[in-house]
């Protein structure tokens, strides 16, 4: 048989491949539609977003630009502390997380334990961490950050997993033939290896939390959050207007510097 | 001087590495180390500086029983030796001064160490080893962003940092390209020959090896076949070495090597 | 900028050459960090002394959601299938809108600069807004419901898949595009033929990938109203019942599990 002629009877069997997993999207497609009821939309739903398009357009400035503790900017910060407050919370418990679950570090069971409790506290969502936590400090900026620290964990230990999967341990040779000691091989072999990743990593991180962060509000977690769906109960859509601004604004700018800094540690 | 008297090495798997080995190599030699892919080239170097325990005979390098050494010793033992790897074993991330700083590392005290805080006049030593293997202007950028050639220009700085009397190199050309290989090879006929500083070097290219060393020191099956001068060694001397498989060898030790590892 | 405020050292070797070492930075990023870690604490009322004195609480309320009850399931499985076709949907359509944006926002295929301007600002304004944010609004055009969770899940893929669709279109081999055009055919033959062919196996992942981020998005929307497994959480967290949140919490990280594994599949496959 040629090639040509073996491709050809491939080809169709491909083919069959293909269909089925078309037939069962479109299946999955047409089963998930059944939860959306149109009936619920809002007959006012233009009317409404009408008013937020002109809310967002004219936003309420003063409340954007002054400086009291209800001003959008006291809150873009406290938002962006608790990202940030948090982002150092989550990178600290990561690390030895991230150790124990490096299956060249430790035996395969231990390592297969530590994934799947990753795995448990990536999946519950931030806001159940939100709600927990309000009971451990009360409601405020300290239970924003213990939640984004522990949402962090899921995924920062997971790409510094990676990174210590992916040591070089060639060079931990040559330190030997230098008369290095064990702790000399990893401040000097291992450390520098890893730091540039983690810091890449922690960065990137960083700029999701300024997400995350800023929904704590929701519940009672402090920053942006609670002002806004406060304006939004009240249809002030001008308020609305100026947090979404400020938010957009600020998040644009920390993922700028964040793709910078993350550049320049990746070039050197 | 590093002498090798009867030395035997058995893997604890029951492969035996090195036999009946007796070899005395002076300060200052340039001496190739030739043979097969596991005829025992890399365990011999290894044991040098006990990088591999021998399990038999004895081995002195300056009048130092190499077997005694323990702990501390050892490490203070390979302060003199320098070590050069066929995969440059460099910390890619960071950048070539640092690399070369390492090698300061063990005299460091404790919170130098912790800090990574060298002193000016280790800064300037480890300059002056990469000057003198020409990559000086390389000296702050990363590892990662040189070529291979200059990759092992780097480990060989952080080796004359040590400021060793012997340098042992392990393939030290296997992965770069001709070239390359040639000036890497010629930096280290340098350093022997203005240094006084004895190179042992397992080598597959033989013609390189025959060029560069004042002595091959040939390996079969664990055992020296063959210990002299470079221009005393023939077509006879090489296909007793190789065991025949001379033609293979010499017209791809690459393809050779590849298929080995 | 820096080398300019601090001079790079000069350093002279015994040689006579002179190596000019640039400042670490080392100490200015060490500063930065130490103030804003100063002033993050502050601002976020941040007390390890609180932590370690009442973090037992938090604890006690994982401890009280294990055994989870699971008499509670029955009464959850209409918002998790919600939640589940939540994010299907809006995966779904999201990722689909995701490809014309994409290609209008791909500065090597639409040759207006203008056009690609504004549909990159765009996908990245849409990218800027967390999930939730978008959601509560879609529940005030849309009403209470899944609809709202659907819409905030749909931008979400649609500004994620379509940024990274963009961003690989841009990166594409244009060699087979130009011999396309070349040899006769339109630029969007020649986009049939020669790009789609190298983007689409990374789309289709990206795709995949997004829709097991949005499942967990989705578990979260309820929160403000927009359908699935959030209400749920928040009437059982505000009643303490937090063994029925165990069960939440279990069904949710079992689906997530199940649906990564069976994504994962397909995305190797596709790489």
């Amino acid at each position: 048989m040629t090639t040509v002629e073996k491709q050809l009877l491939a080809s169709p069997r491909n083919l069959r491949y293909l269909l089925t997993v078309a037939i069962l999207v479109l299946g999955l497609f047409a089963w998930s539609l059944t939860a959306v009821n149109f009936a619920d939309v809002n007959k006012g739903g233009l009317q409404i977003s009408f008013n937020i398009i002109k809310g967002i357009v004219n936003p309420d400035l003063d409340l954007l630009l002054n400086v009291s503790k209800q001003s959008v900017l006291y809150l873009l910060v406290q938002t962006l502390a608790i990202a940030f407050m948090g982002t150092i919370v989550g990178a600290v418990l990561s690390v030895p997380l991230a150790f124990l679950a490096a299956s060249n570090i430790v035996p395969k069971p231990a390592a297969w334990l530590t994934r799947l409790l990753l795995i448990v506290i990536r999946t519950i969502p931030a806001l159940v961490y939100g709600l927990m936590f309000i009971r451990v400090s009360g409601p405020g900026p300290f239970a924003g950050v213990l939640t984004i620290g522990i949402t962090s964990v899921g995924m920062l230990a997971k790409l510094y997993v990676d990174a210590i999967e992916e040591l070089d341990t060639r060079v931990l040779e040559s330190m030997t033939s230098i008369g290095c000691t064990t702790f000399e091989k990893i401040r000097y072999g291992i450390f520098p290896q890893l730091l540039s990743v983690f810091l890449s990593v922690t960065i990137y991180r960083f700029d999701m939390n300024m997400r995350e962060a800023s929904i704590l509000g929701l519940v009672g977690a402090g920053g942006v959050g609670a002002p806004l769906i406060f304006a939004m109960n009240s249809y002030k859509w001008n308020q609305v207007g100026s947090l979404l601004i400020g938010l957009v604004v600020l998040i644009l700018l920390i993922e700028l510097l964040s793709n910078k800094l993350r550049g320049k540690l990746i070039k050197g | 001087m590093i002498q090798f008297i009867d030395v035997q090495k058995t893997y604890p798997n029951g492969t035996i590495a090195l036999q009946n080995v007796n070899l005395n190599i002076e300060q200052g030699e340039f001496v190739a180390v030739i043979g097969l892919s596991g005829a025992g080239k890399s365990t011999l170097i290894r044991c040098i500086n006990r990088m591999h325990d021998i399990t038999g005979g004895r081995l002195i390098v300056d009048d130092v029983e190499v077997t005694r050494l323990r702990g501390k010793q050892i490490r203070r033992f390979r302060r003199r030796i320098g070590m050069i790897f066929q995969s440059f074993n460099l910390v890619t991330r960071t950048t070539v001064i640092k690399n070369v700083l390492v090698s300061f590392v063990p005299d460091l005290p404790l919170w130098r160490k912790l800090t990574g805080l060298f002193t000016k006049e280790q800064k300037i030593k480890a300059l002056e080893a990469l000057d003198k293997v020409g990559i000086l202007d390389k000296a702050y950028v990363r590892v990662d962003q040189l070529s291979g050639g200059q990759q092992q220009r780097v480990a060989l700085a952080r080796t004359l940092a040590q400021n060793p009397d012997i340098i042992l190199a392990d393939e030290p050309i296997a992965s770069l390209d001709p070239v390359t290989s040639r000036m890497v090879m010629n930096d280290f006929k340098r350093i022997n020959q203005e240094m006084n500083i004895s190179v042992i070097m397992n080598i597959h290219h033989v013609e390189v090896a025959l060029e560069y060393a004042d002595r091959i020191i040939g390996i079969r099956k664990g055992e020296v076949v063959f210990d002299g001068e470079s221009r005393r060694v023939t077509k006879e001397i090489l296909e007793d070495i190789y065991g025949g498989n001379i033609e293979a060898l010499a017209s791809s030790p690459e393809e050779k090597l590849a298929h080995v590892r | 900028m820096y080398d300019k405020l601090f001079p790079p050292k000069k350093v002279l070797l015994p040689s006579g050459k002179v190596v000019a070492e640039k400042r670490s930075r080392t100490p200015l990023v060490l500063l930065i960090l130490v103030a804003a870690t100063v002033l993050s604490v502050r601002f976020t009322d941040f007390s390890l002394k609180v932590l370690f004195t009442r973090i037992g609480k938090f604890f006690g309320i994982i401890g009280e959601m294990i055994p989870p009850k699971w008499d509670s399931f029955p009464a959850l499985w209409q918002a998790l299938v919600s939640t589940l076709q939540m994010s299907l949907l809006g995966s779904m359509i999201g990722a689909l809108i995701a490809l014309p944006f994409a290609v209008l926002a791909s500065a090597n295929i639409v040759r207006s600069k203008a056009v690609v301007a504004v549909f990159k600002i765009i996908l990245s304004l849409l990218r800027t807004l967390p999930t939730l944010v978008t959601a509560l609004i879609a529940t005030f055009v849309f009403g209470l419901g899944p609809m709202a969770g659907v819409v905030a899940i749909l931008l979400f893929t649609l500004s994620y898949v379509g940024k990274l669709l963009y961003e690989q279109i841009e990166n594409v081999d244009m060699g087979p595009f130009e011999a396309m055009e070349s040899i006769g055919m339109t630029r969007i033959q020649a986009f049939r033929y020669a790009i789609v062919p190298q983007v689409l196996p990374g789309y289709l992942s990206t795709s995949l990938f997004c829709f097991e981020g949005n499942v967990r998005y989705a578990a979260i929307l309820g929160y403000v109203g927009a359908g699935g497994v959030g209400l749920l959480i928040k009437e059982n967290i505000g009643f303490r019942e937090y063994p029925s949140v165990g069960m939440i919490i279990l069904a949710l990280v079992v689906t997530v599990y199940l649906i990564e594994t069976v994504s994962e599949h397909f995305r190797k496959k596709l790489i």
